[in-house]
């Protein structure tokens, strides 16, 4: 079985949602469609308050750079642009929609092209991001001018309680192979590979029986961060992405199963990206389910839909290793919001942290081969010489370390705020020199 | 819907491992608690107290030092782990205040002075113990033997050595029935010997040490790799396949191996270099137990090997996923397969190195006892093929005033009668050297006829000289490697004899008879030994070993070819040979020697077998020298009275039906002697009526009860005569 070195065996705790089939999720009444919904620059609002828009109505427009399209996800009149609350606690401007509940819909016009810039700037007019979390979009990374020989795509699911991409696997699977098709046209790449984590045999199987023409199935062992990009790539073709680069420095590009999902439907369908499958799982819930959720969704519409119970422990925002924890249920779902957990106490812990004991666990644990006990004490004597020795700058933020410390240390808290000082040092550095160089161009033309 | 409203925010991961350090130190204690149960068992109460008063120590000192310096009380259990593991680091019968300074040493100085748990610079037991060791050197290494028995409270004990200190000899002889190497091991594996609390008991240690590996507190390679080159080292430093189990299973080494190296704080993080560091333990363990002057090393070795961790740990990194080097090209993982090497070398050198080094062991030459003093032999040794391996030392007088010590080792190949080489290691340095190809390859019989004309090599006489010193050396060496090769076991305790065997040299029946020569009016008893072969009844050769040097010598003539009648007949006056008393006495003692080896040929020559019930009957024999049947009677007059057993020892000889002779061979010598008038002439009607009355020969009761002791051994020869007339 395919894997990469370290990381950490959890419980999947999947048994929630995994049966459940993907069915419509909440029509709320309002909507609070975030200008923000993927790396880069804000989308720029292009409608007005009153105004009546469609369900898939562009209602802002990619900025300059890098950024991405944003449509309405129902029919019904703006309101207006707004601050809202987001889940990193930032308050950002939000297009509020009042839904009239009459579900008329807008389509993209048909696409006369279906070679690589048709496609290309397709996915870009459908405002398509990485819906796996860290969306970005997905036009951008497609259009790269490196060769890329393997598109590796992400079924692996490596978090405990999500179920959203293991049913579009099994739910959508041809639909998926022809998103994934059309991938590869966009990138150029002749071969694609799909890592499926063993404890979804059935999607792996069934996307293996149907796959052709240059696309494999692989199946992954069940192991955390096994999606995580690096590991990922390594793990379905025992290529290694260097530190500092991209994965297409490694002649490989990941997109997400969902992704693939929605390049089929913003090419064959003519529908752009408003909506998404989320999983809502946990304890606390009456009913664990995979839902079309519309972006711009507050929570507490998910909430009351799925019968969350008032006595949660804990609302978490993807999943329980890397998932944000969720402070309001104001907050409202994006193109990136993958699931939303209601656990309950016995499902979460918050020890208070106490001595490190240096067992070394974490360095163990790291699938990254950092040494997060040592870069935490670096961090704590102001040593980032010696912290970027122990590899801070490589971090990814997966957790394991913090998952297995039996002294219950905010290791990999500790990990990114080293990396940030780091890079920032690093920032600085480069600054300098470049002055340095350009003073020195000064006097030479001087 | 109701308001969700108690809900907590917290960082993520929001699910953590079950793992804590509370779970963590608890596993510690109750992976401790089999060798403290032992070190109980074995050690009794007093141990326990050690244990008790070394945790409380260690508690107490953490929570002073966090109240002198006004910091919240540490709830974790790392201290109690501390103080078990020292008290059972402790010699068994140690005074109570080792425990306490060993304690405030370990928490005080080397744990929190340096910043607390998991700060710490050395594994705190560890180190204290080596403190302890140095400041209380003979305390602690005085340890008692294990006992299951008693004395389960007191404070004393007999002190028992270690195998490190004592080797084998410290060691039960056999361990519930198994003797030899195994014994030794099992008796090692389950603890009963001196040591420290709990470290004996290697069975318990395994079981703790397993058990923390299956719950994954410890990492198995820190234990495997040290064991598994503590083994290697065992096996090439000592050069011997017997020693990898009697070191690994000897001392500390496996309680260290498993609760001390593998301390969190003081061991490499990752898991390659605990690979490099169980190595360097396995190895400095070794080479201190081998090469330096304390027996055991493991403590030393943890503390050696603790302070090369923060450089190991800083310098030696895992690489990183992705990472390249200047160049641009993959950083190769050097770390990583060097140690798989390493390992893999290790797993090798074992599976490799043992079976050859067990079969050169096998086939090596072992130390055998020798029966006597012999006059030049110091040494004598043995391979499996017959091959006898002897150090001899002696001394050729050149001149009144020189004498040149010599020294030689000399091999015999003994199913082939040869001397097979000869190595001088002392002698001459000025050229008068032995002629070494006089001997070489030759017999005992070309030997000892080469003449003094042969033995001539040089012009001068100092070469001769050295030349008739080897021939008598070797001739020793001949008659020691004949007697243990072709040796029968002695069928009972004699005065005289301690060597009997089938000669292949001599042959007939050879003894090696030791004596002394009572010269008590000189005040000097001279020591005798003497080579004694016996064919057809008679005396056919007497080859003189060890006797006076200064010319008072056994006359050997007056015994040679005389058979026991004869030489019983000599009387003081034939054995008087010189006008001073020295060489009498000489021929006098060696007359017992010889009448002791010619009635054991009496019975063994022409033996019977004897019936399987027969208790004090050692021989029997169809007799030449006396005819009728001889026994050879060993027994004990029972004087429980004096609290005494008076060993006896009679050769009876049983004619006609009727006790013909009783020779005592061995009796009180205080004057209770059996009364054999009682006996002799008598038929087994007769003896077996004689009554209790009839015995009492004296108003002691010592006599009476060597009279009743010998009718039980003339009734069973009666028995036997009786069983082999039917």
């Amino acid at each position: 079985m395919f894997t990469f070195s370290n990381g950490v065996h959890l419980k999947d705790c999947k048994g929630f949602s995994a049966g459940e089939t993907i069915s419509r999720g909440p029509e709320p009444e309002t909507v609070y469609v975030p200008l923000l919904q993927h790396i880069g620059r804000p989308a720029v609002p292009v409608v007005s308050a009153g105004q009546r828009v469609l369900c898939g109505e562009l209602i802002a427009k990619a900025a300059e750079g890098l950024s991405a399209n944003v449509f309405s996800p129902v029919s019904g009149t703006v309101k207006g642009v707004v601050g809202h609350i987001t889940l990193s606690g930032k308050k950002l401007d939000h297009i509020l929609i009042e839904n009239d509940f009459k579900e008329e819909k807008a389509y993209l016009p048909p696409l006369s092209s279906q070679d690589r810039p048709g496609i290309l700037a397709r996915i870009a007019e459908a405002g398509i991001v990485g819906m796996g979390g860290a969306g970005f979009p997905t036009a951008a990374k497609l259009g790269t001018d490196k060769e890329i020989a393997v598109l590796v795509v992400n079924g692996a699911e490596c978090e405990p309680y999500i179920t959203c991409d293991h049913r579009i696997m099994l739910e959508f699977s041809e639909e998926l192979l022809e998103g994934v098709r059309l991938c590869m046209t966009a990138c150029g790449a002749k071969e694609a590979v799909i890592g499926v984590e063993s404890n979804k045999r059935d999607a792996a199987k069934r996307l293996a029986s149907l796959a052709d023409g240059g696309i494999r199935v692989k199946e992954l062992k069940t192991r955390y961060p096994q999606g995580a990009e690096k590991q990922l790539v390594y793990g379905c073709t025992k290529r290694v992405i260097p530190e500092g680069g991209l994965p297409s420095d490694a002649g490989v590009l990941v997109v997400n199963v969902h992704t693939a999902l929605a390049v089929y439907k913003a090419v064959r369908e003519n529908t752009p990206c408003y909506e998404r499958v989320m999983t809502v799982s946990g304890s606390k819930t009456d009913r664990p389910c995979n839902i079309w959720v519309k972006n711009g969704t507050l929570y507490r519409a998910i909430a009351e839909f799925c019968g969350a119970h008032e006595d949660c422990a804990r609302i978490v925002s993807g999943g329980p290793m890397m998932g944000e924890p969720v402070f309001s249920l104001k907050i409202c779902a994006t193109k990136t919001s993958s699931s939303l957990l209601f656990l309950g106490e016995n499902e979460c812990q918050s020890d208070a942290a106490e001595p490190c004991i240096g067992c070394g666990r974490c360095v163990q644990a790291c699938p990254m081969g950092l040494s997060p006990v040592f870069i935490e004490r670096a961090l704590f004597d102001k040593k980032y010489d010696e912290a970027e020795a122990f590899g801070a700058a490589q971090c990814i933020g997966c957790g394991c370390c913090s998952y297995v410390c039996p002294a219950k240390r905010f290791l990999m808290q500790s990990v990114k705020l080293a990396k940030k000082n780091v890079q920032a040092r690093r920032a600085r550095e480069r600054e300098r020199a470049q002055q340095n160089n350009g003073e020195g161009a000064e006097k030479t033309n001087g | 819907m109701a308001e969700i409203a108690n809900y907590k925010v917290a960082a993520s991961p929001h699910k953590k491992d079950s793992a804590t350090t509370r779970r963590i130190m608890l596993d510690v204690l109750i992976a401790l608690l089999p060798c403290l149960v032992c070190g109980v068992v074995y050690f009794g109460l007093y141990a326990l107290m050690l244990v008790a008063i070394c945790v409380a120590t260690c508690f107490a000192s953490e929570q002073i030092y966090n109240l002198i310096r006004k910091k919240p009380f540490t709830k974790d259990l790392s201290a109690l782990v501390t103080g078990v593991i020292l008290g059972l680091n402790l010699p068994p019968r140690a005074p109570w205040y080792i425990p306490v300074i060993g304690g405030v040493f370990a928490i005080i100085i080397v744990k929190m002075l340096f910043g607390g748990l998991g700060r710490n610079f050395a594994n705190p037991a560890a180190a204290a113990r080596v403190f302890l060791l140095l400041a209380y050197s003979g305390t602690m290494t005085s340890f008692i033997g294990a006992d299951i028995s008693g004395n389960i409270l007191g404070a004393d004990g007999s002190t028992g050595a270690t195998y490190l200190g004592g080797g084998t000899a410290a060691l039960a002889e056999s361990f519930f029935g198994v003797e030899g190497y195994w014994g030794n091991v099992l008796q090692l594996f389950f603890g009963s010997i001196g040591g420290s609390i709990g470290e004996t008991c290697k069975l318990a240690v395994l079981a703790g040490g397993v058990y923390l590996i299956a719950r994954k507190v410890i990492d198995w390679r820190i234990p495997v790799v040290y064991i598994l080159t503590a083994a290697m080292m065992a096996l090439f430093c000592w050069n011997s396949a017997k020693e990898i189990l009697l070191q690994v299973f000897s001392g500390g080494l496996l309680f260290g191996a498993f609760f001390m190296a593998t301390d969190y704080a003081t061991s490499p993080k990752w898991k390659i270099n605990r690979i490099l560091y169980a190595f360097g333990l396995g190895v400095i363990t070794m080479i201190i137990r081998r090469f330096g002057t304390y027996p055991e090393g493991t403590s030393l070795a943890i503390l050696f090997m603790n302070l090369l961790v923060p450089a190991m740990d800083r310098f030696l990194l895992p690489v990183r996923f992705g990472q390249r080097t200047k160049k641009g090209t993959p950083k190769p993982q050097v770390m990583k397969w060097s140690m798989r090497g390493l390992c893999i070398a290790l797993a090798a050198a074992l599976a490799i190195g043992t079976p050859v080094i067990a079969v050169a062991e096998y086939n090596r030459p072992a130390e055998a006892s020798l029966p006597a003093q012999y006059r030049y032999i110091r040494t004598m040794a043995k391979d499996r093929k017959g091959y006898y391996y002897f150090d001899v030392q002696g001394g050729a007088a050149i001149t009144d005033s020189y004498t040149q010590q010599l020294e030689y080792k000399v091999v015999i190949d003994m199913p082939g009668g040869t001397v097979t080489e000869i190595e001088p290691i002392t002698q001459s340095t000025m050229g008068y050297t032995a002629e070494l190809s006089l001997f070489v390859g030759k017999t005992y019989g070309e030997i000892s006829a080469l003449s003094g004309e042969d033995l001539s090599t040089d012009s001068e006489t100092s070469a001769t000289l050295t030349n008739t010193a080897l021939q008598g050396m070797v001739e020793e060496c001949f008659i020691a490697a004949d007697n243990d090769h072709n040796g029968t076991e002695l069928i009972a305790s004699y005065n005289y004899i301690v060597g009997a065997a089938d000669s292949a040299i001599f042959g007939g029946r050879t003894y090696l008879v030791k004596g002394v020569a009572d010269l008590s009016e000189y005040n000097y008893q001279q020591q005798l030994l003497y080579s004694v072969s016996v064919k057809d009844g008679r005396i056919s050769e007497i080859i003189p070993i060890v006797q006076s040097t200064m010319g008072y010598i056994a006359e050997l003539s007056l015994f040679i070819g005389k058979n026991y009648e004869e030489v019983a007949a000599l009387s003081d006056g034939d054995l008087s040979t010189d006008s001073d008393t020295s060489a009498t006495r000489t021929n006098t003692a060696l007359k017992e020697m010889l009448l002791e080896c010619l009635l054991d040929y009496d019975v063994t020559a022409n033996g019977l077998t004897l019936p399987e019930n027969a208790s004090r009957i050692r021989a029997a024999g169809n007799s030449s020298a006396f005819g009728g049947v001889s026994f050879l009677a060993e027994g004990y007059a029972d004087l429980s009275e004096y609290n005494y057993r008076q060993p006896l020892l009679f050769y009876i000889n049983i004619r006609d039906g009727k006790v013909s002779d009783i020779l005592p061979l061995r009796q009180s010598t205080m004057g209770y002697t059996a009364e054999l008038s009682l006996f002799i002439g008598k038929t087994a009607e007769e003896v077996a009526a004689l009554s209790d009355g009839d015995l009492s020969t004296d108003s002691d009761t010592s006599a009476t009860r060597t009279n009743t002791a010998l009718k039980e051994m003339i009734l069973e020869c009666f028995e036997i005569t009786g069983g082999d007339a039917a």
